[in-house]
């Protein structure tokens, strides 16, 4: 699988980064921030600026012109070009998660529907499980063999060693539950048929996740790994039936990977994705965050998917300063851009709402900013736009009055002539 | 209205699809008019359970089980509703349109749709616009919804009402359109007959177009 060994734990080169970067977070500041030190020193504190980072597949690949039977398909690929996007725009935290939801439903052989210019997708309509009893005709995937699971190893292996640490992702219970067996059908069988269900999201877990997750430990090194979790967002289930029913296999998943060294935690279960504008709540919003905790253990205060843009951000202010983290103390703070807003917005209004942001939410550090999920027809210059409005706003101390602050839209090059320039691509293209 | 009806009303609220089915039998044998059984108690209660959604009491489960009672109290009692006396709902096909992969609200809507008493023909995701034509010749489906998570794909919508135009299609179908980018202003532009801003409404619209009551 793929050349080289796995990293073991982080590089040196993480190592120094993220020792400086804490040290600029408590005060102290002895050098220059690298994106490393930028988001250590951002967990911890106050960096230089506040960090960014993004999930982008599909953007990634339209950027860079990427066919999807290369990109999908090719691990190398994949991360040369996750890698090369990254960097184009600057981002402190480059990810290379890829179509996360999909590896291990494919590998149990989920009807896949395969386009030429996007990624593969579950097909929701002609689900694995049509009938409980299809349960026990399900064979566990091996990691190694089957489908693109392998090639989804490779790609945590080979981050991670561009990166100098290993992140593995892998598909959260629930969302794995939905793509085989549907989400309509799941939420009744949680309803009328709970023993079930219960048994569905025990296969999962100890027969699918945790065995996905120990070989992205032995094959690439990981000590932590993140599972996406989209389907458990609100109002697709509300904030107790996340405490219900996520909660405890996110538990179960993160107590058995435990003893082989990995820290598996569901990420973005109850993100509050309320999309009429006239629905949203600070109370569904702080339900959502809280739920959020009890999922993963630690009070975060996170705009993942949702229209950020249209909630009261004192409550999300609120909710982290007066949130507390054993031996941490205030929570952070992960806003996210909406996609279809970076997408559709103008580069002022997105300026604009990064503005609005840092303003409310980012005086005090322990704040980040997160491009969710940008869409592939995203233009580059929306994402220009975003980063550099966090680097002209988010300059600590923060000013007291932002209006005071111009922005001025960079002018850069095409991703075409930047990887040109540069080779970003030179290795795999 | 009679306790039975009451108990059927309830059901669908509540999202019970077993007890629904059993209250809807009880209301017939209790020689109730499949009329009013449906009226009182079964259409009353889904719009209840709209009413909660709108206000924020009811969410996406809710309305999905929910909708499952509802079908399931129809299926009772529709074939004993007199020809022309009960509510027809009629054939929806529907897709996302070419070069768009999103599934999760065409699920979402495909559920709903047929939990409302649709015969639901869902033709998937990434749908070629000359395919969505074509099923709408072979099917004669009385609604045609359009899905698009995409400003760039949402823009085929209008090559599908286009195409229908083109190929004497257009007066036998009515238009339905939704997903995130899409709007009120969107659908005028384009020609089509409705615009579903959520799961719900797309049911409201549906049965508008088809003048259920």
């Amino acid at each position: 699988m793929g050349n080289g060994k796995p990293p073991s734990g982080l590089s040196s080169r993480v190592v120094v980064s993220g020792v400086n970067g804490a040290l600029y977070g408590w005060g102290l500041h002895l050098g220059k921030l690298d994106g490393i030190g930028r988001s250590a020193a951002a967990a911890l504190g106050r960096p230089d600026h506040p960090p960014t980072f993004a999930q982008m597949h599909d953007h990634a690949m339209h950027v860079a012109k990427a066919p999807a039977r290369r990109f999908y398909y090719e691990a190398p690929y994949f991360v040369d070009v996750m890698m090369a996007v990254a960097n184009y725009y600057g981002l402190d935290l480059p990810l290379c998660a890829g179509d996360i939801y999909n590896y291990e439903a494919e590998a149990m052989g989920a009807k896949m529907i395969y386009g030429e210019d996007s990624m593969p997708t579950i097909d929701h309509a002609d689900p694995l499980i049509k009938e409980p009893r299809d349960l026990l005709k399900l064979k566990p995937p091996d990691p190694l063999k089957d489908g693109r699971m392998p090639y989804a190893v490779e790609v945590v292996k080979l981050a991670g060693q561009r990166l100098g640490f290993g992140l593995g992702n892998f598909c959260a219970p629930f969302s794995l539950a939905c793509g085989i067996r549907s989400y309509p059908l799941l939420i009744r069988d949680m309803r009328k048929n709970p023993s079930f269900a219960h048994d569905l999201f025990t296969f999962l877990v100890d027969e699918v996740l945790v065995p996905f997750v120990r070989v992205q430990k032995e094959q690439a090194g990981v000590k932590f790994a993140l599972g996406a979790d989209a389907w458990a967002a609100f109002p697709n289930l509300t904030p107790e039936m996340v405490e219900e029913w996520v909660a405890p296999y996110a538990h179960r998943l993160l107590d058995a990977c435990k003893p082989f060294g990995v820290i598996a935690s569901a990420i973005a279960s109850a993100d509050y994705c309320e999309e009429r504008v006239d629905k949203i709540s600070n109370e569904m919003i702080i339900k959502c965050f809280q739920a959020f905790a009890k999922v993963t253990g630690v009070p975060i205060a996170f705009i993942g998917m949702g229209r950020g843009q249209d909630w009261d951000l004192t409550a999300v202010r609120d909710y982290a300063w007066n949130s507390k983290i054993k031996w941490y103390g205030r929570a952070p703070i992960i806003a996210g851009i909406n996609a279809r807003f970076l997408r559709d917005s103008s580069v002022e209004e997105i300026a604009e709402l990064v503005k609005r942001y840092i303003d409310v939410m980012g005086r005090r550090g322990r704040f980040f900013i997160f491009l969710a999920n940008i869409p592939a027809d995203t233009p580059p210059d929306h994402v220009h736009a975003a980063i550099s409005a966090v680097r002209t706003y988010g300059r600590y101390p923060i000013a007291d009055d932002l209006d005071q602050i111009e922005f001025k839209m960079p002018q850069r090059e095409s991703f075409e002539e930047y990887a040109s320039k540069t080779g970003a691509l030179s290795a795999t293209a | 209205m009679s306790g039975t009806l009451e108990e059927l009303k309830r059901a669908i609220v509540e999202g019970d699809d077993d007890v629904a089915l059993d209250r809807a039998n009880d209301a017939l044998g209790e020689g109730i008019d499949p009329l009013e059984v449906l009226n009182q108690a079964i259409v009353s209660g889904i719009e209840e359970a709209g009413r909660l959604w709108n206000d924020n009491r009811y969410f996406l489960p809710d309305v999905i089980l929910s909708a499952g009672a509802f079908k399931a109290a129809l299926d009772v009692v529709e074939p004993h509703l007199a020809e022309g006396a009960g509510r027809k709902s009629g054939r929806i096909i529907l897709g996302v349109v070419a070069g768009d992969m999103h599934d999760l609200g065409k699920t979402i809507v495909t559920a709903m749709l047929a939990g409302a008493g649709f015969e639901v023909v869902d033709l998937g995701i990434d749908v070629p616009v000359q395919t969505l034509i074509d099923k709408a010749r072979e099917l004669e489906p009385d609604i045609l919804g359009l899905g698009a998570y995409m400003t760039t794909t949402m823009l085929l919508m209008k090559d599908v009402i286009e195409g229908l135009n083109a190929n004497g299609l257009r007066d036998k179908v009515k238009v339905m359109v939704g997903g995130v980018p899409t709007s009120q202003e969107f659908a005028d532009e384009i020609g089509a007959d409705a615009w579903g801003k959520d799961a719900l409404d797309a049911v409201t619209k549906a049965r508008q177009l088809m003048e259920v009551e």
